[in-house]
């Protein structure tokens, strides 16, 4: 047995909490020991112990040595008192158990006995007393819980065959036991040593511990909490399926959150579940994935109408949105009102406002992940809603059961049969017509192979009263095999492809009828490790190489009779590389670091030719110098450079820390807009000769506390962030169809800065968030000619630069069945350029404009009140239906989307465009199946 | 609250059934008061006299048109500093003698105000525009399109703005008899006159620009619809468009201040921008000066449009539909009122103003017994034109 103790000692450094002094440990019956000793090896001294109490010694042969020599005096002196005078003065510890066992450790005492079913931190030792133990706590089950979750929890799984000299690895799923789909980001850990981890998007974790006996809890979002007893003896698998908890349904349950807030290490990340987000009220009665993340702390938008989020002061292009890992380009329906996405077939959207994992890149200022969930992998299932303007269905199941499923969700809008239900013509000569569909297939080859794919298409189509029709598309594929190397290593191969296309179509004039068409594809292929060595590391590692095609806009006639000279301008192609490694380091319990390097390398690629400008001057036509011309796959441009990622956190107590983070982020496409909100005529612009891929680094550092046994939140997180290179525009830029858009594009700088407070309610009928955020945005153009400056070179804020921003978002449950939401938001309103004095020219009244955005919109003010209303709670029956029934912008006040100044009749008249101007009412029929 | 621009509105109906949104006047709290700048209109004519006004900003909330800027001297100035000056002609408006500039020529305006600030425009080469191949007129779904078209073979001319005068046939629907004349009602001595003529000038910057055609070539750019009702068709309407020929950065600039001040108002407008002028402060290099001087000359048309032209069915409203019929001022008692009048009193109180005005006696049984009246207004033209007879009438 002896040797069992080096087991031990290698994994003291992890032990080493705080102290235990002698004579803690539960006294065992009084065995007394009588004798003289004189500088007696310790051994000797322990065969007389040995032969006068009943008890038998565990030691290991190094602590102590049989150098170490006793020298004792005792009469009928009780075994515990004995072994503390032995000790007193050496770094040996002693304990003792009832049934006869004596353990002596080095440095560290530990606790022999079960204090009910786990280890207190202080160890964990031979199964033998362990194997005893477990029994004595009858199961007594919940009635609400199955019984195959009752008799798992009091199940010991032995994991492992023994006899294993180091730490084990403890590795496997967590699944939903009806639907067998992974639950993603559920924790699981053991308190005592305390050692957690989290599942990652297949519903893996892995966890390493010292070999003895744990109580593993498991928590996740809207799931019941549940453990499971296991006896490490060596690396090995647990699958865990945990129950759905049916009666919160509408709870916000954040509990694989519940410490995360204070114990994680990533600090900028939101997390929302397709839960929380569905109890938000939208203007449209369906849950948005979208308008809920502009709810955070730290996003927002330039206006209501649109979906382009603006993440701590970073234009709507710098966010990498990814649906399944499938680059989303136009993430939105009918102009940016809705967004594309099915919330049934959501799983939920985590969003990285800083300390960006090293797996990430290629967007400045946020990664929005959102996933799906998995088909029901027992019974066939759906689920659906019907809207005022859109219905939409879903339908899961397994193919072969309990290893594929599906997963399909259809949407669709009736709007273009509303318009035709119109009087007015102007209204019937309109359409508008959106639709998305999903897919989503998994397949469990082994315990070591799954295979997930996902299909997405989402396409719009408008045309209003004028005879231009608008029209786009998104399509993407992604395929994923994952593969278990150990419990230690898993990898995940991926190929994605994604396209998003537009055209605009103008019939009207015979002579002018032409069509614009714009398109970009993206290819990519990554592989992606996670490597769990021992539990003081988790290595990520992996490469990624993306592939660009964009067909930057062509104008082509529609027929013979139009005079339209097609305008086709090149293709451009690049090459997006990268390679990453980073590394979680827990140094101890209250401090861990986490550091990555992410190497990026960008080519843009021939075929093409690029104009060369006269250096020093302002580049216009006139400027041009030579016109290089680079032959299919020659690189014309190259650009690369690392992108750091650290982050740290620091413990002050069990439930608060400080973080710090600084990262790097590089973005080689920019999107190409001259409005003031996102538009479905908006182009990607690849970086090329002339144009520099930004770049922007970010520091941020926040404090985080937990009240009330971690139900509240709160944090604060305060960033200052630079960006090089980002794209703006001059006066009057033309975007579409230019060959020389360089002329028209300043490679500008910003900085944005912020303090964004959070207080969070986690549980209990009262529950939602609190969010104030103060931050500043802001563009300086002074390189180059005065041509190339914008306000004479000073900064000037940005046009989603809204300083202050007050969230709050609060459910109420009166009972299980009927529940409510609140949502309010104050923003300070977005700058504007005014005009600022008025003459005449061109027989009429014009104005004078102001520097650019000096001025700003009144403020945006706004209340949302929403009623859900589920049916019974039978867990068995047909279908589960519920309604929502809501009022968007309660006090009717006209939030300003646009203000603008017109010449009428000679005189000047400014206006202001409120989109939703009234509180506007929505129900809407969820089911599921 | 003003009507949504119809994209808006189909917009919005789409979305809710409901007109939820809205668009209502907004007056900024406070606008900085900016300096009076100088404003600079019109540009050098290759082929005639040239007229320059100068002008000052005004804040927006100034009520008074912008004040001219008078007692300037302007100059035309040529490379070889050959110089033409201009004369003030009205206060701010200055002209010069008829010239004649070959094209390609190299020219630009000077200005020295009162105070001594000099400005200048950059040099800018003489453009010649080719002519108005055809100005024609089409109904169109209860409006009247006019139609223009041009072309350029040597594909020199490219930009393309114009402007037009609107000249149409007013007459009233009465001639007055009598007049009131010394507090009392007497025969007229002058008659009104029967046929006025109105007059519009273009307020839009209508621009085309041929660069993606194979041709410089506009074929049906529309230059002006008028509505089947206006009272314009009613009787004759005539309009005369002028044509420049722009430069490339002269199309750009009006380009810009047209997307500043007309097209904007709908959800994807661009940002807008302070169109950046080709005139400098040579005394103050960093005084911003707005306005485009170019060079060009100017080709024009004139197109008639006769009311029996019309398509059947059209009836353009005369504009006087509200005159008639006309009201009536009684000098003696009336049945069932039996009050006793006093007819001084009643023509001093009714036409005394001069904005009521008497048309015709009534009589009965060959006694007057009062007078029919109306608006000013609806008897005298000239409230709506000028009843000089255009030249080209």
């Amino acid at each position: 047995m002896k040797h069992f103790y080096a087991l031990l000692f290698l994994v003291l450094p992890l032990l080493l909490t705080g102290p235990r002094g002698y004579g803690q440990q539960p006294v065992p019956p009084a065995k007394t020991v009588t004798g003289d000793f004189t500088q007696v090896p310790f051994g000797q001294f322990v065969r007389e112990l040995e032969t006068q109490t009943d008890y038998r010694f565990y030691y290991d042969n190094t602590a102590p040595p049989d150098t170490f020599r006793v020298s004792l005096q005792a009469r009928a002196l009780p075994l515990a008192t004995t072994l503390q005078r032995v000790f007193e003065g050496t770094p040996y510890r002693f304990a003792l158990t009832a049934d006869g066992r004596a353990f002596i450790t080095s440095g560290v005492s530990i606790e022999p006995e079960l204090a009910g079913l786990f280890f207190r931190p202080a160890g964990t030792l031979a199964e033998g007393p362990v194997a005893a133990a477990p029994e004595d706590r009858a199961p007594t089950a919940a009635p609400t819980r199955s019984r195959y979750v009752t008799v798992a929890e009091y199940k010991v799984y032995t994991i492992g065959t023994g006899g294993g000299s180091g730490p084990a690895t403890l590795a496997g799923h967590i699944r939903d036991i009806k639907s067998g789909e992974p639950v993603i980001g559920a924790t699981i850990y053991s308190e005592s040593p305390s050692v957690g981890t989290s599942t990652d998007q297949f519903g893996f974790y892995s966890l390493t511990l010292p070999p003895g006996r744990y109580a593993l809890q498991i928590r996740s979002v809207g799931s019941k909490n549940t453990r499971r007893q296991v006896v490490l003896r060596g690396s090995g698998r647990l699958e865990i399926e945990v129950e759905e908890d049916i009666t919160t349904l509408k709870e916000v349950v954040i509990e694989g959150e519940k410490d995360k807030n204070v114990s994680s290490t990533q600090m900028g990340l939101e997390k929302l579940d397709i839960k929380t987000i569905k109890q938000v009220p939208t203007a449209f009665g369906e849950a948005d994935i979208l308008r809920v993340v502009l709810t955070l702390p730290g996003v927002k938008s330039v206006g209501e109408g649109s979906t382009g989020l603006n993440v701590r002061g970073g234009a709507t292009d710098q966010n990498l949105i990814l649906f399944n890992d499938m680059t989303i380009y136009n993430p939105s329906h009918l102009f940016g009102f809705f967004s594309a996405f099915n919330p049934d077939m959501l799983q939920g959207v985590e969003l990285y406002k800083s300390g960006m994992p090293a797996k990430y890149g290629g967007r400045l200022s946020s990664v929005l992940d959102i996933t799906t969930r998995e088909g029901n992998k027992k019974k066939f299932s759906g689920a659906g809603g019907i809207g005022p303007l859109t219905s939409r269905l879903t339908l899961e199941g397994p193919i072969i059961k309990e290893k594929s499923s599906f997963l399909v969700g259809a949407r669709a809008s009736y709007s273009d049969w509303l318009l035709r239900q119109l009087s007015d013509t102007k209204f019937r000569q309109s359409s508008a017509a959106f639709s998305d569909l999903s897919a989503h297939l998994t397949h469990q080859f082994s315990d070591r192979d799954a295979v997930y794919a996902t299909g997405y298409y989402s396409t719009d189509r408008f045309r209003l009263a004028t005879d231009t029709t608008y029209r786009y598309a998104n399509k993407s594929a992604s395929l994923k095999w994952r593969h278990n190397f150990s419990n230690k290593l898993y990898g995940v191969l991926t190929g994605a492809f994604s396209h998003y296309d537009y055209d605009i179509t103008s019939e009207g004039n015979e002579v002018n009828a032409s069509r614009l068409r714009y398109s970009i594809n993206q290819t990519s292929l990554r592989a992606d490790f996670s490597y769990y060595p021992n539990p003081k590391h988790s290595f990520d590692f992996g490469v990624s190489s993306l592939l660009y095609n964009v067909s930057p806009g062509g104008l082509t006639p529609l027929n013979e009779g139009s005079l339209v000279v097609p305008n086709i301008l090149d293709r451009e192609q690049a090459l997006e590389s990268a390679v990453y490694v980073s590394d979680k380091i827990e140094v101890n319990q209250r401090l861990s670091v986490s550091v990555g390097l992410r190497y990026s390398l960008y080519n843009a690629l021939g075929p093409r030719s690029v104009y060369e400008y006269a250096p020093g001057q302002s580049r216009s036509e006139s400027t041009i110098t030579d016109t290089l011309s680079y032959g299919s796959g020659k690189v014309l441009a190259t650009y690369h450079g690392p992108e750091y990622r650290v982050s740290a956190r620091y413990s002050l107590s069990d439930n608060s820390s400080f973080k710090l983070s600084y990262n790097r982020t590089r973005q080689y496409i920019s999107q190409l807009t001259n409005t003031a909100s996102v538009s479905p005529a908006d182009t990607w612009k690849l970086a090329d000769n002339n144009i520099r891929p930004q770049v922007g680094d970010q520091v941020s550092v926040g404090y985080y506390r937990n009240f009330k046994s971690n139900t509240i939140e709160t944090s604060v997180e305060t960033y200052y962030k630079s960006l090089r290179d980002f794209v703006d525009y001059k006066g009057g830029a033309v975007l579409l169809l230019n060959r020389t858009i360089e002329t028209d594009i300043i490679n500008a700088e910003g900085k944005a800065y912020g303090v964004e407070v959070l207080v969070r309610k986690l549980t209990g009928k009262m529950n939602g968030w609190l969010s104030y955020t103060y931050s500043r945005s802001l563009v300086r153009a002074n390189a180059g000619t005065p041509a190339d400056q914008i306000n004479n070179g000073r900064y000037y804020a940005s046009n989603f630069d809204k300083p202050h921003d007050v969230t709050l978002v609060g459910n109420y449950r009166f009972s299980r069945r009927f529940s409510t939401s609140l949502n309010f938001n104050y923003s300070t309103g977005r700058p504007i350029t005014l005009p600022i004095a008025k003459y005449y020219a061109g027989n009429s009244l014009r104005v004078l404009y102001s520097d650019r955005n000096a001025y700003r919109v009144p403020d945006y003010l706004r209340l949302d009140l929403a009623f859900n209303i589920e049916g019974n709670h039978k867990a068995k029956k047909l279908a589960h239906s519920s309604w929502t029934a809501g009022v968007y912008n309660l006090t009717g006040r006209q939030n300003p989307y646009s203000i603008y100044f017109k010449s009428e009749n000679g005189q000047i008249k400014g206006y202001k465009l409120s989109i939703f101007g009234r509180p506007i009412p929505t129900v809407t029929y969820n089911f599921k199946f | 609250m003003k009507k949504l621009p119809a994209f808006l509105q189909a917009l919005l109906a789409l979305l809710l059934l409901l007109p939820t949104g809205c668009v209502e006047p907004y007056a900024p709290d406070v606008i900085d008061a900016p300096p009076s700048l100088l404003v600079v209109e019109g540009f050098i004519n290759a082929d005639g006299p040239t007229t320059i006004r100068l002008s000052r900003t005004a804040a927006l909330s100034a009520t008074a048109t912008p004040l001219p800027e008078t007692k300037a001297r302007v100059f035309i100035e040529l490379k070889n500093n050959f110089q033409y000056s201009l004369t003030e002609t009205a206060p701010g408006t200055y002209t010069s003698v008829a010239l004649k500039l070959p094209a390609g020529s190299s020219c630009r305006l000077r200005i020295v105000t009162a105070k001594n600030q000099e400005y200048a425009s950059d040099f800018v080469s003489v453009k010649l525009t080719p002519p108005i191949d055809e100005l024609r007129w089409t109904p169109d779904n209860n409006t009247v399109n006019v139609l223009l078209s041009t072309h350029d073979d040597t594909r020199a001319s490219q930009y393309y703005r114009w402007d037009f005068d609107e000249t149409w046939q007013i007459s009233s629907p009465y001639s007055p008899s009598v007049e009131y004349y010394n507090r009392a009602v007497t025969p007229i001595r002058t008659f009104y006159p029967i046929f006025c003529w109105g007059n519009n000038q273009s307020s839009r910057i209508l621009l085309s620009k041929t660069t993606a055609l194979s041709q410089d070539a506009v074929t049906g750019f529309r230059v002006q619809g008028i509505a089947a009702n206006n009272p314009q068709l009613h009787i004759r309407y005539s309009i005369l468009v002028r044509q420049r020929a722009l430069s490339e950065r002269e199309y750009d600039y009006w380009e810009e201040l047209k997307k500043n001040t007309e097209s904007v108002g709908s959800l994807f407008d661009p940002q807008p921008s302070q169109s950046q002028g080709n005139i400098r402060g040579l005394t103050n290099p960093d005084e911003q000066v707005l306005g485009f001087v170019g060079a060009n000359s100017i080709a024009e048309k004139r197109l008639f449009i006769e009311r029996q032209d019309l398509p059947d069915g059209w009836k353009p409203r005369s504009g006087y539909e509200d005159c008639i019929p006309p009201d009536s001022v009684f000098i003696v008692a009336r049945f069932p009122d039996r009050r006793l009048v006093d007819p001084q009193g009643v023509i001093d109180r009714a036409f005394g103003s001069m904005q009521v005005l008497p048309i015709d006696p009534v009589l009965e049984a060959e006694i007057v017994v009062g007078y029919t009246a109306k608006n000013r207004d609806c008897i005298d033209c000239r409230t709506r034109g000028t009843d000089v007879r255009p030249s080209f009438w």
